[in-house]
């Protein structure tokens, strides 16, 4: 994850539910109210990058004695829910997750940075290794005839990939197609 | 970027085949390029060509006697057995008895792999393609065996995918070639595990906990 990483990039460009914790002026055109303060409690959808430093930059002290908020909360977000989570606890291999986000594994780093979030991190690792093997035997399955299509389960498969994932795919692919056509060739 | 971006973290089976010409073969020279002393006059015959090779020994090359067998690098034997200068010898687990032997060490152990040389696959390749007049046993079927040998050990690495990690592997006795391949897969699975792995790790809880970048 580079700073030049273009996948990197858009994946932090996702929007994700934020609630202020105080009312500030002038941004409101964060809401779409050009001018306007934004109003304490106010649920604004922010891309990453900006959620993800407000909600660890700590604001004013309202009262001397408490730990300063930070500017804004993040709200857990749909991608990271327990409806997905056990979708995916269920059957990571059947799992179209380019629908859910197609930038998810870098998302939920992200997330499981910010949050430290152990169970995330776990169901992640498992779904990975899970779908490396259906990856790999999709990918291991070279044809040498240009003109034959793909089969109709991997390229129904390749649709639910992730971006990672498909970049993975790609990579892998290429390695065993290479393999074989220099094992073949005269 | 300066490499073509296939080319960035790991070998084209070209380079590989590369790698491997460096070893020494076995041949059969059909010529003689010793220079015979004449009695009397303790110089060689002059107006011959020596090869003088900077990569690679070039003593066995300006010694060679027709039918005796001697050591040179394998992309030399191949240079000269092209031209019909010599018969290549093939290595002695290249033989239909001793694949079958590999063969069934693979069925029997699921889980090692049988101690073949490391560029068993480019040479098996090279040979059968270069060299078949050579060989005792028939070639078709000594390709099929080394087809055999490759697609039972093809479904073991399949297997082995499932118990990848954040922190190592271990793959005894997997040719290069086989490495090769999988080296995509693996290394990009292992790097997102470790990313994952890593990301409730606090930056400062110790040094072992640390990227090695």
């Amino acid at each position: 994850m580079g700073y030049y990483d273009i996948d990197d990039i858009l994946a932090e460009n996702t929007k994700f539910a934020c609630s202020f914790n105080y009312e500030i002026p002038g941004l409101g055109y964060l809401e779409g109210s050009n001018g306007k303060p934004i109003h304490k409690n106010a649920k604004v959808e922010l891309p990453f990058w900006l959620g993800n430093v407000l909600a660890i930059v700590p604001g004013d002290h309202e009262h001397e004695d408490e730990e300063p908020q930070p500017f804004v909360q993040l709200l857990a977000p749909e991608i990271f829910s327990n409806r997905v989570i056990n979708a995916i606890k269920a059957n990571p291999r059947g799992l179209d997750i380019h629908s859910i986000n197609g930038h998810f594994y870098a998302l939920a780093v992200k997330w499981a940075t910010l949050f430290s979030d152990a169970e995330l991190v776990q169901v992640l690792s498992d779904m990975i290794l899970e779908r490396a093997q259906e990856i790999n035997s999709h990918a291991s399955s070279v044809s040498l005839d240009p003109d034959l299509m793909l089969s109709d389960t991997t390229a129904r498969f390749q649709l639910t990939l992730d971006e990672f994932e498909k970049n993975l795919y790609r990579v892998t692919h290429d390695s065993y197609k290479r393999a074989k056509l220099w094992l073949t060739k005269k | 970027m300066s490499l073509p971006g296939y080319l960035e973290d790991k070998f084209s089976p070209e380079e590989i085949q590369f790698l491997v010409e460096n070893e020494p073969i076995k041949i059969m020279p059909r010529i003689t390029t010793r220079q015979k002393r004449r009695i009397g006059s303790g110089r060689p015959a002059e107006n011959t060509t020596q090869w003088k090779l900077i990569t690679t020994n070039d003593y066995n090359v300006n010694n060679m006697v027709a039918m005796n067998s001697t050591e040179v690098a394998l992309w030399l034997a191949l240079l000269l057995k092209q031209q019909g200068k010599c018969s290549i010898v093939a290595p002695s687990w290249l033989t239909l008895k001793q694949i079958d032997k590999f063969i069934e060490f693979e069925v029997r152990n699921p889980t090692r792999f049988a101690n073949l040389p490391w560029n068993w696959l480019v040479i098996a390749r090279l040979l059968f393609q270069r060299a078949p007049d050579d060989f005792r046993d028939p070639v078709h079927l000594l390709r099929g065996k080394v087809q055999d040998l490759r697609e039972v050990r093809q479904g073991k690495i399949a297997k082995g995918l499932q118990y990848l990690n954040e922190s190592h592997l271990q793959l005894d006795n997997l040719s290069l070639v086989e490495v090769n391949e999988m080296r995509p897969l693996v290394v990009g699975v292992m790097d997102k595990l470790k990313e994952v792995h890593n990301s409730t790790i606090k930056e400062n809880s110790g040094e072992l906990d640390d990227y090695d970048v």
